[in-house]
């Protein structure tokens, strides 16, 4: 009897909540993400969602190459960190201002994406996916290489790049990165959005569907792959440097493994292919390992007398690593593309005639 | 329309056609059978330009030699999606609809090359009245239909692209036989209307049935050619390749 009541009171909450149209609720999560900054959380935090913004741009553009377009990349670190290098050489030779290394960085980034197609259109699948992941493992040894040092300047990297803000002091100046990259998060995600829904995009997910149906098709395979990857790393570029810009630095991590795969854990943690996703998927990541991990557990051991003690910087990676296991078991298709599931299912048992936005559809669940 | 000749195809040193001459008439209906391996699915994939694309992850491309005239011009050496512009249009095996979208993005994706707005609802009009199903089906996933709503899904995109000769492979494969008549019923129909077709075929009875000139392919050679009545003459000829 109680559960029942339950139950009714549940479904009558849930039908009233998500009456809301999820583009209105993709507006809120932005208008609240505008107000961050006047909740007086500290520079920290707000740097932190910095650097998710820049994850999640990173992030949604390799869910557009691969979660749209079915070409695996485990190298998107190689765009990334050409964004920030480029951005760094800009600057340390010709001392260029923000202004031009950006668009420069975003404009090489995307050469080498499109460069970068043509041997991967050779292989498909885990082939594609082993060849990509050698390529920033060969620039970051490369950007190591002693006696380029003068010009890459070595382990080090490039330090000390042009701040965005410099007549700003120092809290009003991140406020103001914040909200600039909060808007190029913005439009860089409509943009891959509406590529995504266009009538590009369905060719995109035609590929990923089937190759050979496509040619029937009469599509030209080649030229919408190299299309994808130049897109993708247009993106991953613009991610790359705006964190060289962010954090003054331009370093040969920017090539590693650990940043090639940070866009699959995020956008597996969000649902591949949703586009919006990712960008749940970051926030996920920055707040729980960045936040929750970093700074409040810490804090609470502070607080009850204990410190916590030196290992468990590396444990953190563990748990980290566990938790995000347990969501993508329990979750696999993803935290958002969960959400909107529910939320397309409680729209459909409304109107079944109607016919949603494609991209939930698409995805949607097949029921039995 | 379509002239073919001496094509032979080899797939890695192993030949799948055998020096094969083919043609087909403007407004024709022309039927190719053979047992399995023959190499009919090869022709089709040859004529429409999908055999030679590079394929990711493949070392050796297969290799092809010999003429493919379409309107008078050569297209052996064509890409894929520049064969398709010129009209012909290739409903694959198996079917292979986009099972990622729904119905009615699967016809979208048929009229990709086109840029007649107009012509193209017309057009999706008239498939929707060659396959009734379809329409009511139009906002379904295609992963969730059934065998011969995909069969008549995958004839409906071919169409869709407004073709001047439609190479189909294998419609009846897996199908009922109730459904394969359906079908040949319909591919019938679209040819009355005047869409020339090659049909590549197993099943004999329903291409004898249906097509004007019957090709008979064995181990990667025509064997013969002819309307049904000149095959079904030779005695050898019936027994060993119609089975009839």
């Amino acid at each position: 009897m109680v559960r029942s009541y339950f139950r009714r009171a549940y479904s009558s909450f849930t039908a009233h909540v998500f009456d809301i149209p999820p583009r209105f609720m993709a507006f809120l999560f932005f208008l609240l993400l505008l107000t961050v900054p006047a909740m007086q959380l500290g520079s920290y935090v707000l740097r932190l969602l910095i650097m998710a913004n820049i994850f999640a741009i990173f992030a949604v553009s390799w869910d557009l190459l691969v979660g749209r377009t079915g070409q695996i990349s485990l190298g998107h670190a190689l765009f990334f960190g050409i964004g920030g290098y480029t951005s760094g050489l800009l600057f340390q030779f010709f001392a260029l201002p923000i202004w031009v290394t950006i668009p420069a960085a975003v404009a090489i980034g995307a050469l080498a994406g499109f460069l970068i197609g043509f041997p991967c259109l050779r292989v498909k699948g885990p082939y594609l996916a082993l060849i990509t992941m050698a390529f920033p493992l060969i620039l970051s040894n490369l950007v190591k290489w002693s006696p380029l040092e003068p010009i890459f300047g070595g382990e080090l990297g490039f330090r000390s790049l042009p701040p965005f803000f410099p007549f700003l002091p120092f809290t009003q100046a991140i406020m103001a990165e914040y909200y600039l990259i909060l808007l190029l998060l913005f439009v860089s995600s409509i943009v891959i959005y509406k590529i995504a829904n266009s009538k590009t995009g369905i060719v995109f997910v035609s590929i990923l569907d089937d190759e050979v149906a496509s040619k029937a098709c009469g599509i030209n395979v080649t030229r919408y792959k190299i299309f994808a990857f130049t897109i993708s790393s247009f993106f991953a570029s613009l991610a790359g440097c705006l964190q060289a810009h962010i954090l003054k630095l331009a370093n040969p991590p920017m090539f590693s493994l650990d940043i090639s795969f940070l866009p699959v854990i995020l956008t597996f943690l969000g649902g591949i292919g949703t586009i919006y996703g990712p960008i749940v998927g970051s926030y996920i990541y920055v707040i729980l390992d960045r936040y929750i991990m970093s700074i409040l557990l810490p804090k609470a051991f502070e607080s009850v007398g204990w410190t916590l003690p030196r290992e468990f910087d590396f444990a953190k990676l563990l748990i980290f690593t566990l938790i995000v296991l347990v969501l993508i078991i329990k979750w696999p298709r993803g935290l958002a593309r969960f959400a909107t599931d529910e939320l397309q299912n409680l729209e459909e048992a409304r109107d079944l005639d109607e016919r949603g936005p494609r991209i939930w559809k698409r995805y949607k669940k097949t029921k039995h | 329309m379509l002239e073919v000749q001496d094509l032979t195809v080899h797939y890695d040193g192993a030949m799948a056609l055998n020096r094969v001459n083919l043609e087909v008439g403007d407004g024709q209906f022309v039927g190719v059978v053979g047992p399995n391996g023959s190499g009919k699915s090869t022709l089709l994939r040859a004529l429409s330009g999908i055999l030679t694309e590079v394929e990711p992850g493949k070392k050796e491309r297969p290799s092809l030699s010999g003429s493919i005239l379409f309107e008078g011009k050569e297209i052996s050496k064509l890409k894929a999606w520049q064969i398709t512009k010129l009209g012909i249009i290739h409903c694959p095996e198996r079917r292979r609809p986009f099972a990622e979208m729904t119905t009615l993005e699967n016809l979208e994706m048929g009229a990709y090359l086109r840029k007649d707005k107009k012509d193209v609802r017309k057009d999706l009009e008239r498939v929707y009245e060659l396959f009734p199903i379809l329409k009511e089906r139009a906002n379904q996933m295609s992963r969730t239909l059934s065998g011969g709503e995909q069969q008549m899904l995958a004839i409906a995109r071919a169409l869709m692209s407004k073709p001047k000769l439609l190479l189909i492979d294998e419609p009846s494969l897996g199908l009922a036989p109730i459904l394969k008549e359906t079908v040949l019923k319909t591919i019938k129909e679209i040819w009355s209307s005047g869409v020339t077709i090659l049909l590549v075929e197993q099943d004999v009875a329903i291409t004898l049935a249906t097509a004007q000139k019957i090709y008979i392919l064995a181990h990667g050679r025509m064997v013969t050619h002819g309307a049904k009545e000149e095959l079904m003459k030779d005695r050898d000829i019936r027994e060993v390749y119609l089975g009839l």
